[in-house]
């Protein structure tokens, strides 16, 4: 055989071997490292120190990293290491890098629920960038998610303290005051961005309507439980509310936001408000 | 300065008609126009990404003209005996030495004047100010001047490779120089702590002069912090220059 077609057919051979072993490794699914690769993932102050003044193009890069890393999901343990990579690597290299906070945190509350670890990345991220409503916005909603309303009022009160913050976290505030039950101080927010100089008059009007809503609301709250205390101590409830007065219960009795006095059934101890009806709550 | 001036326009002139060069820029440029393409990898804020690709873009390639055309602007004059001609001309041995450093700082500055438009245009293009950049790249371009300086004095006493090792390595310690001061908490009082002091003391502080991530986070950056970081940067730059005029003065040709 000439040295021509040796060399012709041992390349025809090599081909043919590589083209069988590609087929076979197509058919095998790729060995993951699982959550061993982050074991050899650098503490952010010396990934720092070798970036030689660049660390913030490092930071990206591994924000690139863990997006994907965090978008494979058949990874095992894949929340383990979530706050070291988002909350102490990457900020360890860039502390201004605001969206890998919210990130880790969203994967931790959506994906891991975790919300406590959620709310320690926001934390940490609002920690270091004090400037930025964004961080206890979302950490906010991520208590109102999980229905922990004076938390989230908490969060959104920190937002909306926060120069430059938009005047409508006021009313998320009141919102979840509301939601929480806090009827007074919902009603003490709602007032707030009624006298807000930067709200407009969707604003307002949104406002005055919550006000009204929320008095009523509040109002019907206290005479529920006046009447259901005067009802235990006297085992009856009132003839008319001025009884509630009369035995201490209340400091006055209330009337509705157009001026007239709350509707009472002394038959059942019912109260109601024809301006409650009205508005439909 | 007549004698400087004309040193320098000829190290422009011949530095520009580099084929590295122009790859050089090709690449910066390429990254600073990829980036938005890098940015779609994000989850959030594509614009930093841009903003730190593009400052990232100006000061690594920047390094690399400074290294590579600094180390062997006076060494290749010598190796190729041009200098004996040009020192026949009414041109001072420091002279041509501050020449050959201020033609290689113009052909940094074009290096940064062009790849930074690139960057500020594509940072306006995506509606955000690209000017509070512009503070960065001027620490940048200092740098860039302390490092071109480093250059130019390897080069007047010692070859192009060693001047490149001593180049790269005078860049790595400068951003490196804080762990001087952590090492002397270290060591015990005496020469060891004596040494950390003066080494942190006389090598260039480069960290001092990054200004990268407050720029792309928008942050204040005081005219004074701004001021004083230009302001040592040059006033380094001088000296190391300074001094490699003094070593060329001294040197002498076989």
């Amino acid at each position: 055989m000439s040295r021509r077609a040796a060399a012709a057919a041992l390349f025809a051979f090599a081909a043919l071997a590589a083209g069988w072993a590609r087929a076979r490794l197509d058919t095998l699914e790729a060995p993951r490292a699982g959550t061993k690769e982050l074991l050899y993932l650098p503490n952010g102050k010396y990934l720092r120190a070798a970036s030689l003044g660049q660390a913030p193009i490092v930071a990206d890069v591994v924000y690139f990293w863990a997006i994907q890393y965090y978008s494979d999901y058949g990874r095992e343990d894949r929340y383990k290491y979530i706050e070291h990579v988002f909350g102490t690597v990457i900020p360890e290299l860039d502390a201004h890098f605001i969206d890998p906070y919210w990130l880790g945190a969203l994967i931790l509350t959506t994906e891991a629920g975790d919300v406590e670890g959620g709310l320690r990345l926001l934390d940490l991220g609002a920690e270091r960038n004090p400037h930025e409503w964004i961080l206890p916005f979302l950490a906010g909603w991520e208590c109102d998610h999980a229905k922990e309303y004076d938390r989230a009022a908490a969060y959104f009160d920190r937002a909306a303290r926060i120069p430059d913050a938009p005047a409508a976290l006021v009313r998320l505030v009141a919102g979840m005051r509301a939601r929480g039950g806090n009827l007074r101080e919902a009603i003490a927010k709602w007032e707030e961005v009624l006298t807000d100089p930067r709200g407009d008059d969707v604003s307002h009007a949104i406002a005055r309507r919550q006000v009204r809503t929320l008095r009523v609301r509040a109002d019907l709250k206290d005479l529920d439980a006046a009447v259901l205390a005067f009802r235990e101590r006297r085992g009856a409830p009132p003839r008319r509310l001025e009884d509630l007065v009369r035995a201490g219960l209340l400091g006055r009795v209330p009337l509705d936001p157009d001026g007239k006095p709350y509707g009472y059934d002394p038959a059942t101890g019912t109260v109601s408000s024809e301006a409650s009806r009205v508005l439909g709550s | 300065m007549k004698a400087i001036a004309a040193v320098a326009l000829n190290t422009f002139r011949e530095a520009i008609r580099d084929r590295v060069l122009y790859l050089i820029l090709a690449v910066a440029l390429v990254v600073v126009g990829g980036s938005r393409f890098v940015a779609m990898l994000t989850v959030g804020s594509e614009i930093k990404i841009v903003k730190d690709l593009g400052l990232a873009a100006i000061s690594l390639f920047g390094l690399l003209i400074a290294v590579f055309v600094g180390v062997s602007l006076v060494s290749k004059e010598i190796e190729r005996r041009t200098v004996y001609t040009l020192l026949a001309q009414p041109v001072a041995r420091w002279q041509f030495v501050a020449g050959k450093y201020a033609g290689l700082l113009l052909v940094l500055a074009s290096n940064v004047l062009v790849v930074g438009s690139a960057v500020l245009a594509a940072v306006a293009v995506m509606g955000e100010p690209p000017w509070v950049l512009v503070p960065a790249i001027a620490l940048i371009l200092v740098e860039l001047a302390v490092v071109a300086a480093f250059a130019v004095l390897f080069s007047s006493f010692t070859n192009p490779i060693l001047a490149a090792v001593g180049t790269v390595a005078v860049y790595v310690t400068g951003h490196l120089s804080w762990s001087f001061d952590l090492l002397k908490k270290r060591v015990a009082a005496g020469l060891a702590r004596s040494l950390c002091d003066g080494l942190h003391a006389v090598l260039p502080n480069l960290d001092r002069l990054d200004l990268k991530a407050e720029a792309v986070h928008g942050a204040a950056i005081p005219a004074g912090t701004f001021a004083a970081a230009a302001a040592y940067g040059a006033f380094y730059a001088l000296a190391v220059v300074v001094l490699a005029c003094v070593v060329f003065e001294r040197r002498e040709f076989a």
